[in-house]
């Protein structure tokens, strides 16, 4: 009885917003404490961390991200994107899009798309006569849009605590994700040519001069998929790369991130969430630990096997669960409680755990979304000075829209899966 | 409160020193390995453990970055729609407790080590293990000052009348 106390406590105590790695540690604390066992295993499971390969990756592709958001990267992607698709009704908003998913594949959606990405966009799209509501929640809704693509941070994470290949990871997410885009990007394509927003021209030399500018930008994700996808490298030495490139680029080519000045701050700046990260991953994994010698997932499934029996149902309300997660916690912190009690369950349900992944952040990318605690509504309604109201108004009918495609992914296994059969089947 | 403040930016910036030098180590190994493996065909044994340690010590520096800058994931859902002194109040209370568990974490990395060292448990060649491992208390026990630190500033805060936290 007293353990239900104690964890009553705790949690009123996360409620009151104290950081969620201390939260997780003193639930280890306590949990190791009281079944006998002397509080440094919590260090001793911290420490395992050290034999996980695909960890070097998190800060690596952090680092990636921050450099990129922090240069001119953002501008000289906008205009290539806006050369070549601008002619298209609705041809900005579909710029929107395509860079905002660019940048959160590589940032991770920790809000630095709508900070870095939507001060640029969002003027834009209003002086080309878009419509002001449609234009606030297109880019509110970019802001978590690429979270599908590699190398995303949040399926870095999700790799590591589901203890599934990352590499398939990364390839499974990109029909879906693609899927996400095409619709909003069909549905923003109607908007502006009801609102008859002026086209531009579409003129070689331009789209030629954007090109170059951007060339040492543009490969990138071309570069990690293709080398991915053959077989070339894994998803950590693929972080290598990168940061490795995007180092290269941004300092000593573009000149963007002055070596004293901008360098240190990206590096201490990107680090911080690595460590916020990180310092998380390590306690849970004490908790999880625990979880799993205590049997709570089977329990849970015993649970809930006897309320539910088809898939189908158990998929439905799976994804309810998860929208709610998704609106109370950050993705990275429900990944590391949520998960390792799903796993087993949808296991059991014979759901294949890259397609629960998939699954997985297609709705946490939802709940960033959702009022009334949404991330990304607070990132929007700061950065652009409007009322909560007004963004969540604006937001409805994507949130709509991408719950239809949450429905496809969910109940459309192979549409996750076939690539990475695939490319295994190589 | 001044001689607070400086003490957490003096903090600050010896972890950020270090913090970045080790990252830039991180960015050369990382890629020199690839280069190794692929082009060479092998790269250093230890390398891969050395660069899961980097990881570790980042991540901790980090999080005494994101400690001082109060930049730790948390569910701020409710604590958001408070009134400023209130919020301040709060906002201690969830400092103290944070403080009061990195106290602790650092207490079990203490045993955590000193069982390694007992033990002349080796990382690889000649380096025994706690030069990898003394990274955990030396980090919980950075957090714990930070969040003293956070603690009083914001206390001192929600004691000052009408002034928002």
């Amino acid at each position: 009885m007293s353990l239900w106390i104690i964890v009553a406590i705790i949690i009123v105590i996360a409620l009151c917003g104290a950081p969620l790695f201390t939260i997780f540690g003193a639930l280890a604390l306590y949990l190791f404490y009281s079944s006998g066992m002397d509080m440094s295993s919590v260090i001793i499971e911290l420490y395992r961390l050290t034999d996980m390969p695909p960890l070097v990756a998190i800060p690596l592709f952090t680092f990636a991200g921050y450099m990129l958001a922090e240069s001119n990267a953002p501008k000289r992607l906008v205009n290539v994107a806006q050369a070549m698709v601008g002619w298209i009704p609705g041809g900005l908003a579909i710029v929107v899009l395509v860079t905002c998913a660019f940048f959160t594949a590589f940032t991770g959606a920790s809000g630095v798309t709508i900070v870095a990405l939507g001060g640029l966009l969002y003027p834009m799209l209003i002086k080309e006569h878009y419509p002001e509501k449609f234009s606030l929640g297109l880019v509110t809704a970019s802001g978590s849009i690429g979270l599908l693509f590699p190398p995303s941070l949040p399926i870095i994470v999700y790799g590591m605590i589901a203890e599934v290949s990352i590499d398939k990871l990364f390839i499974a997410g990109i029909v879906p994700g693609i899927l996400l885009i095409s619709i909003l990007g069909v549905y923003s394509v109607r908007k502006g040519v009801q609102a008859k927003v002026p086209r531009i021209p579409f003129v070689w030399s331009n789209v030629g001069a954007t090109l170059k500018a951007a060339a040492w930008e543009l490969p990138l994700p071309f570069i990690i998929v293709v080398s991915i996808y053959g077989g070339f490298v894994t998803a950590t030495e693929a972080s290598a790369v990168t940061a490795f490139y995007v180092f290269v680029v941004e300092v000593f080519i573009y000149r963007d991130l002055k070596i004293f000045s901008d360098l240190p701050r990206v590096m201490k700046e990107s680090m911080l969430l690595v460590g916020a990260i990180i310092s998380i991953l390590g306690v849970a994994l004490g908790l999880t630990n625990y979880l799993i010698d205590q049997q709570v997932p089977q329990r849970l499934f015993e649970v809930v096997q006897t309320q539910i029996s088809s898939q189908v149902t158990f998929l439905l309300i799976l994804n309810g669960f998860l929208i709610i997660v998704g609106m109370m916690m950050d993705i990275f912190s429900a990944t590391f409680v949520v998960v390792p009690l799903i796993l087993p369950i949808a296991r059991a349900f014979n759901i294949d755990p890259i397609h629960l992944g998939i699954i997985f952040l297609t709705n946490l990318e939802i709940g960033y979304l959702t009022p009334p605690v949404g991330l990304n509504l607070f990132l929007s309604s700061l950065r652009f000075k409007k009322p909560m109201l007004h963004i969540v108004k604006s937001i409805l009918i994507f949130i709509v829209l991408e719950l239809a495609v949450l429905m496809v992914i969910t109940y459309w296994p192979d549409l996750s899966l076939w690539l990475v059969r695939l490319s295994s089947a190589q | 409160m001044k001689i607070i403040k400086s003490i957490d930016s003096l903090l600050n910036k010896i972890e950020g020193g270090i913090l970045i030098f080790l990252l830039l180590l991180m960015l050369f190994m990382a890629f020199g390995q690839v280069v190794l493996r692929n082009f060479f065909s092998g790269g250093i044994v230890w390398g891969d453990i050395v660069l899961r340690h980097l990881v570790l010590w980042i991540g901790f520096l980090g999080a005494t970055l994101a400690a001082s800058g109060e930049r730790h994931l948390n569910i701020d859902a409710l604590t958001r729609y408070l009134p400023g002194r209130i919020r301040g109040v709060v906002a201690t209370c969830s400092d103290v407790f944070a403080a009061v568990i990195c106290f602790l974490l650092f207490r079990a990395s203490i045993t955590f080590i000193r069982f390694d060292i007992g033990n002349n448990n080796i990382l690889f060649a000649n380096v025994p293990s706690w030069c990898g491992e003394i990274i955990i208390p030396v980090g919980f026990g950075l957090l714990t000052v930070h969040f003293i630190i956070r603690a009083i500033l914001h206390a001192g805060q929600a004691l000052q009348k009408g002034s928002p936290a």
